[in-house]
């Protein structure tokens, strides 16, 4: 038996700086530590400050999901406050929510998937050839389309929003906007002509409607024999060339799934507050843990610090959570190793675990029996993970399967607007409170939990998907969900673990790009330089 | 053949997202077009671990020279001067700064937080950010020091904004790359003012309402009419940016959707420090002078030129222009 030690530092197209060191036994990983490596504390800086001065800031954690984080930074007001909020500005809040989601499938698919997919080391399979000239980055004929097209449907946000990213335009009460008919028929146009185009036209070969006639594995599997054009569609492709080298078989974790849902009802949640959360949701919340459902309580929430760089050790509820950064030099001494707490979930008779947030924590609950006639109500990835069990593979499909989905919701939420109605009404303003926002972005659920003193912020915590995902150790020494994701997966090449990058991009722990770091017109000098960088 | 280095410190990557959304030039075109070579990018380059240093360590050495380093984010000095709140490839981010700045052609801040620090910086500043060349609030020093200049022999040549729209960037990038450094001037702030000197109310579409100092009863619904700058804090008259002169996203400004302008290309961003009664409300002295004054106007004249618009203020300037 031969183990070796890895340390990559650092693993890039995440959002943030991750850093991975995993132990390799004989060619596969056997234990990995996930390591965040910068702090900037924008939860301490909120201490004292006005109670609206989260939706400045928590944008601005990440660029990617700004959008995400002002819709839950918006709710946890909104309950805090005890507002009314008209069901046109639900609307448009869901519009943009969804918006910038759709915007990030493809964007993610193309530029953080699928370079990893053209690695030189898969060069003798042999759909390779295919595969690169779809998938190469920047040179791929999808890869140029599937990216230059991901630019519209934020065209819509930006009519609603003024801009993206960075809008602070949802506020306690509604929104800033009154969109006028033109803006409608505008964003309306955009998201058809994206649908057509990319959705329909490149990545599944047929209609939204044909796809989303599928509910099994084998109905997918149909699908992709059934005719030349879904034969030949990206995702065809994609599902063929991921069974061929591998991605089915790795990249597991542990199969218990947290999401806290998103896309309140306009009509159910005119009167937000924390305890008629879960009815009001269309996209639903809830856990999934030892092959069991539960209902999702943010009350069974903690982080834990003990091997994170902050005072102490322990975990504790967000409403009561402390944010102390200690050198890591220091921390180091202490067993600490990364910037972000573990989050952990309290599940009735199971205890506190560490649960995978995202899509495939999402498409689970969609499964949910029991669901209400407006709730998401679909039983395709569950039944994918019954089949094939959890893994890159499945991770990716959960993905791309809610961009055909969110598609159709922001259509009927721009044909249900009512542009004679109210968008927004003037809340008043207690001085004291507490309040629990969330949503989901595209890589999973995001939270804010805000206590609210004398007009100010007392204590405001964020829990992002990132933190869920790649959180460490807690105090029992449970490992972090990607940390267990790693666990399994074959290493070919130390010096360019590309496996290590298709686990941690399956996360869509983020970022994007249209152009990589290389030089190449072709997709020849493009393969030499893959070697050579590789 | 233009050689690209882009670094994030304490950052959102905002703006590398923004900058995925230029148009043009796109992302694209500045390779196809303008013989871009980005040699790395911490989210947009495959490369991780050993063979990511090998690409970029040179730099830091001097056995490569990079002809254009992009730097996105604060540099993070916490704790006690050390930079270990923001390690890199095993080193704090601030090291390599030290390293590659001085050895670059030209150093770009891209945003906010890498101009002036931005807001990691605000009170109480918990990871020490500042900007490469300067604070918050706008006094020159920074990271870099005051008298830093890069191997062109130019100061950081700072994109503020939060995020900087991708045209700015893409713009000044093609600009650098094409030998246009000696055209670019910059203002007081080291901000090119080919696009920084015109104000954010330029082009704004509630501007007739200004000129009557008509202010909207309440947001959202009453959206439809109304300058923002007199009661809901719109720092439009007072920011430099080109925000209605070259919309975000192809589509719109944030005035223009009824959202405040925050003044984020300012080093004073976010104002009031986002203390108690400053978000989204406009400071007011006597409870009727504001604090701020639109660009180059002193509380007299304010208030006299107010007075007159308001007397003179058609019936049109009342009623709804943005209709459905």
């Amino acid at each position: 038996m031969t183990t070796m030690e890895l340390n990559v530092s650092p693993l890039g197209q995440v959002e943030g700086d991750l850093d991975v060191r995993v132990q390799i036994t004989d060619g596969v990983v056997s234990d990995a530590w996930t390591e965040a490596a910068m702090f900037r504390g924008f939860e301490i800086i909120l201490k004292g400050k006005d109670p609206q001065a989260g939706l400045i800031m928590t944008p601005r954690i990440c660029g990617i999901c700004g959008g995400s984080h002002l819709y839950k930074a918006c709710y946890a007001l909104d309950t805090a406050w005890g507002t009314y909020v008209p069901p046109n500005a639900t609307r448009v809040r869901n519009i943009a929510q969804a918006s910038e989601t759709i915007q990030s499938i493809p964007r993610w698919f193309y530029a953080i998937m699928g370079p990893d997919l053209t690695a030189a080391q898969y060069s003798s399979f042999p759909s390779y050839e295919e595969v690169a000239r779809r998938f190469a980055p920047y040179v791929g004929t999808s890869y140029q389309t599937g990216v230059t097209l991901s630019q519209h449907p934020v065209e819509i946000y930006a009519i609603f929003g003024g801009q993206w990213p960075h809008s602070s335009f949802m506020i306690p009460g509604g929104v800033m906007c009154a969109p006028t008919l033109s803006d409608v028929t505008r964003s309306t146009s955009i998201l058809e002509n994206w649908g057509r185009q990319w959705l329909e036209g490149q990545w599944l070969g047929c209609s939204v409607d044909r796809w989303l006639e599928n509910k099994t594995w084998s109905d997918i599997q149909a699908w992709m024999t059934e005719n030349e054009s879904q034969a030949n569609s990206d995702l065809a492709v994609f599902i063929r060339w991921a069974q061929e080298i591998g991605l089915d078989t790795y990249g597991q974790g542990y199969g218990n799934f947290l999401a806290t849902g998103t896309f309140l009802n306009p009509d159910l949640y005119t009167n937000p507050t924390v305890d008629g959360r879960n009815a009001a949701l269309q996209s639903r919340s809830g856990i999934y843990a030892n092959g069991q459902y539960y209902d999702f309580d943010q009350m069974r929430v903690t982080e834990d610090v003990t091997h994170a760089y902050y005072e102490g050790t322990g975990s504790r509820h967000p409403w009561e959570g402390v944010t102390e950064p200690i050198d890591p030099a220091e921390g180091a001494k202490q067993g600490k190793y990364t910037w972000a707490k573990a989050p952990r979930y309290d599940v009735p008779d199971i205890g506190y675990v560490p649960l995978e947030v995202g899509p495939l924590a999402r498409q689970m609950m969609a499964a949910r029996p029991d669901a209400a006639d407006f709730q998401d109500s679909d039983p395709l990835i569950k039944n994918l993970i019954d089949e094939l069990g959890p893994s890159v593979m499945t991770r990716v499909l959960a993905r791309m399967h809610e961009a055909p989905k969110y598609f159709r919701n922001v259509q009927r939420w721009l044909k249900e607007l009512d542009l004679h109605g109210e968008f927004y009404v003037k809340p008043t303003e207690p001085s004291s409170g507490k309040g629990f926002g969330a949503t989901e972005a595209a890589r999973g659920a995001l939270c804010d939990w805000i206590v609210l003193e004398d007009g100010k912020i007392a204590n405001y915590q964020v829990i992002t998907p990132t933190g869920w995902n790649i959180g460490p150790r807690d105090a029992n020494d449970n490992i972090g969900p990607m940390e267990k994701s790693f666990i399994g997966t074959p290493i070919e090449n130390p010096d360019f673990p590309v496996e290590l990058g298709q686990v941690a991009h399956s996360f869509d722990s983020c970022l994007v790009c249209t152009v990589h770091a290389y030089d190449g017109k072709t997709g020849k000098q493009l393969s030499k330089f893959r070697m050579g960088g590789g | 053949m233009t050689s690209v280095l882009w670094f994030q410190g304490g950052a959102c990557s905002g703006n590398t997202m923004s900058f995925i959304n230029a148009a043009e030039p796109s992302v694209v075109d500045l390779i196809v077009d303008f013989g871009l070579e980005i040699v790395y990018h911490p989210t947009l380059s495959m490369e991780i671990g050993k063979a990511a240093q090998d690409i970029f360590t040179p730099y830091a050495t001097g056995e490569k020279e990079i002809d254009i380093f992009v730097y996105e984010g604060s540099v993070i000095e916490a704790p006690s001067g050390s930079g270990r709140f923001n390690m890199f490839a095993g080193r704090p981010m601030k090291d390599w700064v030290d390293d590659i700045a001085p050895k670059a052609g030209i150093v770009v801040a891209i945003g906010d937080c890498a101009t002036y620090g931005g807001l990691p910086a605000v009170p109480p500043n918990p990871s020490n950010s500042r900007g490469l060349q300067f604070d918050r609030g706008g006094k020159r020093g920074g990271y870099l020091g005051p008298d830093f200049v890069s191997k062109a022999g130019l100061p950081v040549v700072n994109i503020p904004g939060c995020p900087a729209h991708p045209d700015w960037i893409s713009q000044i990038i093609v600009a650098l790359a094409a030998g246009r450094a000696a055209d670019l001037a910059l203002d007081e702030f080291q901000r090119p003012k080919t696009f920084f000197t015109s104000f954010t109310q330029t082009g704004c579409t509630r501007v007739q309402f200004y000129t009557y100092k008509q202010d909207p009863p309440s947001f959202g619904q009453g959206m439809r009419t109304g300058c923002l700058f007199y009661e809901f804090g719109c720092r439009g008259p007072m920011t430099h940016s080109p925000c209605n002169r070259i919309l975000w996203n192809r589509q719109s400004s944030k005035t223009r959707a009824g959202h405040p302008c925050t003044g984020c290309t300012e080093p004073g961003f976010p104002f009031g420090d986002l203390e108690k009664g400053t978000v989204f409300k406009t400071q007011k002295v006597a409870g009727v002078i504001p604090k701020d004054e639109p660009a180059g106007m002193d509380s007299g004249s304010y208030m006299a030129l107010a007075g007159l618009s308001r007397a003179v203020a058609p019936k049109w300037s009342k009623e709804d222009m943005f209709v459905v």
